[in-house]
């Protein structure tokens, strides 16, 4: 097979600098989800300073330029499906109902709820007041077969419920992809994967990461459909998920979306990005999600400049007060250090 | 009442547990059509159908990681690995996961993963581990092993009822050499309890699955002697009892720890360390590990003979204590 290698750094029949929905939607929806994108740039932005400043320790994992992919499919999700993903996937927990101050305080450590400071914010699990799944890091993609496990629990309780996992790209190469993925296939899950293909696995570029031009290609193994999908345009997002969603719900098994996307930050904050050439940032600063979505607002959009900008402007506020709050919450007393380990 | 193997009473202890319960189901290679590679869920995939009685790809990792994400749902999933060596493959999954999952968010998983484990069988160096220690330091892990049929079926109902994930051992020497009247009602032998297996005053032996029956061997061939020998059954292996272990220490103040793994880094340290530190002043003489050798399980019946503990071993050691 002929390795092809696109001459700019996405491939011509997906790139746009310009979007527009085809679905009718109202000034409600594109107001939710361009303050849900935005909201979480601006806590990103503030997460940056916060671990400049040495009050987050450790380090700090951010989600700029990704934001389009995790709204777009969460907003197409019933509040009874269920999804996982870790901060690279922020506006997604945002639009799901989850507080900006309480990510920003598990990120400085706080006692809040619900890991009372044993986990990083990149971290974020509760069910049962968000529908957002457990994610386990320890080993990329093992939320594969763990949310084949969710959608197995959908599948013999009969329930027209969807689980989707979100994962990078270099997640996709270790074995539990594979196991996962193969066992949903076979028992024809509700497991909806979407890829987010950011160009890179840490400093790894993809083309060191995979023999394939793109991580859908290695769907046949599991006889799935799979697309590939420009993943800054939230319309766009919309449209593609909708039909795998709609798949996986009707009982016809997992379905696989790659949104190729860009990591606009490093790694972590840690990260200087030192490996990625100057055109591609450039690239893909043209084509920056935020960027696309609001000059859609500006124009053909209907929103005007004026609103946009106010909900710009709102969001920052939102976030500067949250880490006032979360500044606020006292850490975990030492004494709990042992607790929670089994059930009471 | 009637006799039960050991491998009937888990198959019970499971059949009954789903029988009652909904949320139970069981998953694991070719545990469906053909029952399992020992036969322990021979005839469920007839009674509970395909939903319930799963038969997966050889994808331990799939296995165990599917029972994690439906046991978040309320689901109680029993998955088989077909021998306990292989645990090795899902490893990650099982204590990065699983085991971790309360600690860090609240989420529990109501997990039980079970298998044949230990040698004496000629299993070879792939199908005869004892793995407890692994996950013996492994914060959130449940671990039972069962040397009766009485306690098989009653530790996996147990096992089965905890809300958290248990690793459920089943020493397959055991599982046709071993039966006891079992009742037919309903009864679980609650994790975390040790329990006297034979009583006795000069040493004591803590031990566990298929070396509880060694144990007992080399104490009726003592007794012979008129040396009196308590032999302590751990049952389950995380967390430990040691209130039943101390007590037994106080009163013989000799000691053995023996088990079936390897001894270098095994239970056995772990269990002497914590007798030194909270029961020295009751010890008559060093405490004794007794344990496999520090090499893959062998193959050859000679080989592994020379490999396990064994009476002999057990009697010259109290032989050793006695006179020490
Ligand atoms: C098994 C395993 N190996 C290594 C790591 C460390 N690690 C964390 S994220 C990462 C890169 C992930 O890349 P990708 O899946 O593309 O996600 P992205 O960070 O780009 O969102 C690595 C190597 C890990 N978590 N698990
Ligand atoms: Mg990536």
């Amino acid at each position: 097979m002929q390795k092809l290698k696109p001459a700019r750094f996405l491939d011509p029949a997906l790139d746009r600098t310009s979007i527009a929905p085809n679905e009718t939607l109202s000034h409600d929806q594109l107001i939710t989800w361009y303050r849900t994108m935005r909201l979480a740039r601006a806590c990103d932005k503030k997460l940056g300073a916060l671990y400049r400043q040495g009050k987050i320790v450790g380090a700090v994992y951010l989600a700029t330029g990704q934001e389009a992919i995790c709204t777009g499919v969460v907003s197409l999700l019933e509040r009874n499906d269920y999804f996982s993903t870790v901060a690279r996937g922020l506006a997604g927990w945002f639009l799901r109902g989850v507080e900006p101050r309480h990510v920003i305080a598990r990120w400085l450590g706080r006692d809040v709820p619900p890991s009372h400071g044993r986990e990083l914010g990149l971290f974020f699990a509760d069910i049962e007041h968000y529908g957002i799944a457990p994610y386990h890091n320890g080993s990329m993609a093992s939320w594969i077969p763990s949310g084949a496990g969710f959608a197995l629990a959908f599948k013999i309780r009969k329930q027209p419920r969807v689980y989707v996992a979100f994962t990078g790209d270099g997640a996709t190469s270790p074995g539990d992809f594979y196991e996962g993925l193969n066992f949903a296939a076979i028992h024809k899950l509700a497991l909806v994967v979407i890829v987010e293909n950011n160009c890179f696995a840490y400093s790894t570029s993809t083309d060191k990461q995979m023999p394939v031009e793109n991580v859908a290609d290695r769907a046949p193994a599991f006889n799935i459909p799979s697309e590939v999908a420009f993943g800054n345009d939230i319309f766009e997002v919309r449209r593609v998920a909708k039909r795998a969603i709609d798949h996986a719900r009707a009982g016809n098994g997992p379905y696989l979306v790659e949104f190729k996307t860009f990591r606009a930050s490093g790694h972590g904050e840690h990260d200087d990005m030192g490996y990625v050439d100057a055109d591609l940032r450039e690239f893909w600063e043209q084509r920056d999600p935020l960027r696309l979505f609001a000059e859609y607002l500006d124009g053909p959009g209907g929103l005007g400049e004026t609103a946009v900008k106010a909900i710009d402007d709102e969001c920052t506020q939102v976030i500067e007060d949250a880490v006032v709050w979360a500044e606020a919450q006292p850490e975990a007393s030492p004494d709990t250090v042992g607790d929670r380990l089994f059930a009471p | 009442m009637a006799k039960t193997t050991y491998l009937e009473a888990i198959r019970q202890g499971l059949a009954e547990e789903m029988a009652s319960d909904d949320r139970v189901y069981a998953i694991g290679e070719d545990i469906g059509l053909y029952g399992g590679a020992f036969k322990v869920t021979e005839g469920l995939l007839n009674r509970f159908g395909a939903e319930r009685v799963i038969d997966t790809p050889v994808s331990e990792t799939a296995i165990i990681g599917a029972a994690i994400g439906s046991a978040y749902l309320g689901m109680r999933p029993v998955a088989e690995l077909q021998f306990i060596d292989f645990v090795a493959c899902c490893f990650n999954i099982l204590t990065n996961f699983a085991a971790k999952s309360r600690y860090r968010w609240g989420a529990g998983v109501p997990l039980v993963v079970r298998g044949p484990c230990g040698g004496g069988v000629s299993g070879g160096p792939f199908h005869s581990a004892n793995p407890e220690a692994h996950f013996l330091h492994t914060p959130g892990l449940k671990i039972v092993e069962p040397s009766t049929a009485y306690d098989a079926k009653g530790l996996i109902k147990a096992a089965i009822r905890d809300d958290d994930p248990v690793l459920f051992l089943e020493h397959k020497l055991l599982y046709r050499r071993v039966q006891d009247e079992v009742p037919e009602e309903d009864y679980v032998v609650p994790l975390g309890q040790a329990v006297v297996r034979r009583p006795g005053d000069d040493v004591t032996i803590v031990t566990f699955g298929a070396m509880t029956h060694t144990a007992l061997d080399a104490a009726n061939q003592l007794a012979e002697r008129d040396v009196a020998i308590e032999v302590i059954d751990l049952r389950t292996l995380s967390p430990l009892d040691y209130e039943t272990i101390l007590q037994s220490v106080a009163k013989t103040n000799k000691v053995i720890v023996l088990h079936e793994a390897q001894r270098t880094g095994g239970i056995g340290a772990e269990i002497a360390a914590a007798i030194a530190e909270r029961g020295f002043e009751h010890l008559d003489a060093p405490p004794v590990r007794l344990a496999s050798l520090d090499t893959p399980v062998p193959y050859s019946p000679a080989l592994e003979a020379a490999f396990r503990p064994s009476v002999e071993q057990i009697v010259a050691a109290v032989e050793h204590l006695v006179e020490y």
